[in-house]
């Protein structure tokens, strides 16, 4: 009795080797990450509508997304001279503002799914996961994640899809905004509040 | 005094505006902006043309996409899209030809063969079901392909009436490309309004296509950005640079990440 389970312990062992081999070609912490994430993303496309969806998508961008880093990035220079509660009003209205676009950007699921295609891991810490949106009709969307551990675990820090940079465009966009505005941080802040009020 | 003019360039970074200030001077008109700042020396009259691109967005272009979108049979939108881009077959096999590549130039004269034949005139792509993939290549690209810097850089910005977002690179790729075009060649022999006619008529079931394939995406932009001609601006110049450094072999991912490292989001 104690050798059949011991042998049984042996198979179980054998099939659990057998499993945590790769089911695809990435794997690793970085991949996890963008999977958890795409799963949530869909699950709240399935489930939920309006201002539940929006606080679901905004759930998923404050715990997988350093969104601190992508606010940074996307003010530019334009970061250094602001007073932290400048900051904190920033990230509060771009981060409704992104969690809205979300919410509204998905209509009804139409049968998308995700697939991490390739992961490539830099030395200084950067990964970036590339990954296809499969759609039920038409072209596959390519979608590269950049995914970085900037002290809080590994965090996603930009999207590209289709080659095209959220922090990138939001960048352009709201440096634009500022230049255009007599280089005034407070009113591209002014726009996103009003833009979140809506 | 240099202070106070790069000044006026707040936004821009000043050790790289100062760079390629020095290249300016030095290299003449060649600058290597990268994807941070977009060239936009003609700015001004870019987002005068914007705003009339708009308007005539507005009041004509985008309900014609829309209704064509939302009533015109599927089967007859996937048949007209297939037979714009079968006319543009050619013009991507002279192209391929220019970029090195006659293999890929023969697969795309099969393909077009075979579409216009089989295919009925284009309008189905038989092509791709028998495993002859498609491309499509202009000679932007070609320019992008031997140009021996970031694709980012397509030379100054510039808006063309009608046509939307494009660049020095992407503006005299398109010029070329309809100088080269067989069948326009064709139709302007044969008399002048023979060559307007096709050309008109192409460009205008070009643009109900295209426009009703960017619907939801220009929507989308517009919608979550506080300033559209900076946001378009941004989308295009990354999105054709993409396409450019896919087709630069030698630059493969690690050289693109290498690349990101380097623009140092964060400072």
């Amino acid at each position: 009795m104690q050798f059949a389970s011991r042998r049984a312990f042996f198979y179980a062992a054998a099939a659990a080797a057998v499993l945590a081999v790769p089911a695809h070609a990435a794997d690793g912490p970085a991949a996890q990450l963008i999977e958890k994430v795409a799963g949530e993303v869909i699950e709240l496309i399935k489930t939920t509508q309006g201002a539940q969806r929006e606080a679901g998508i905004r759930s998923v961008l404050e715990r997988y997304f350093d969104l601190t880093y992508m606010g940074r990035a996307a003010l530019a220079t334009h970061w250094d001279g602001t007073t932290p509660a400048q900051r904190d009003r920033f990230l509060k209205a771009a981060i409704s503002a992104e969690a809205r676009a979300y919410a509204e950007r998905f209509g009804q699921y139409g049968g998308q799914t995700l697939a991490v295609t390739s992961v490539s891991n830099r030395a200084n810490g950067v990964f970036v996961v590339a990954s296809k949106l499969n759609q039920s009709n038409g072209q596959p969307i390519a979608i590269q994640w950049e995914v970085r551990d900037s002290g809080q675990g590994l965090r996603i820090t930009d999207v590209k899809i289709e080659g095209v940079s959220m922090v990138m465009t939001r960048r352009s966009d709201f440096n634009s905004y500022i230049q255009n505005n007599g280089g005034k941080v407070d009113a591209l802040i002014g726009e996103l509040e009003r833009r979140a009020g809506r | 005094m240099v202070e106070r003019f790069l000044n006026v360039f707040a936004p821009v970074r000043r050790p790289a505006l100062a760079v390629a200030a020095a290249a300016a001077l030095l290299g003449g008109c060649s600058r290597d902006t990268g994807a941070n700042e977009v060239w936009d020396p003609l700015e001004g009259a870019n987002r005068f043309v914007f705003s009339i691109n708009r308007a005539v967005d507005t009041i004509a272009i985008r309900p014609v996409a829309v209704l064509y979108r939302d009533w015109m049979p599927a089967p007859a939108q996937r048949g007209l899209h297939n037979a714009l881009e079968n006319l543009g077959e050619p013009v991507t096999a002279i192209a391929e030809v220019v970029q090195g590549d006659p293999r890929r130039a023969g697969t795309t004269l099969a393909r077009f063969v075979v579409n216009s034949t089989i295919g009925v005139a284009g309008l189905f792509d038989v092509a791709t079901a028998i495993g002859l993939t498609k491309t499509k290549e202009g000679f932007g690209n070609t320019i992008g392909y031997y140009a021996g810097v970031e694709p980012e850089n397509g030379g100054f910005y510039i808006v063309l009436p009608m046509i939307g977002p494009s660049n020095a690179r992407d503006g005299v790729g398109l010029a070329i490309d309809a100088s080269v075009d067989p069948f326009s060649i064709v139709a302007f022999s044969i008399s002048s309004s023979a060559g307007w006619i096709y050309a008109g008529a192409r460009f205008g079931a070009t643009v109900i296509d295209t426009r009703s394939r960017t619907l939801y995406a220009l929507d989308d932009l517009e919608r979550n950005s506080v300033d559209y001609y900076a946001a378009l601006r941004s989308a295009y110049t990354q999105q054709r640079a993409e396409i450019i450094r896919q087709k630069r072999e030698k630059t493969g991912p690690r050289a693109e990440l290498e690349r990101r490292d380097k623009l140092a989001l964060v400072r």
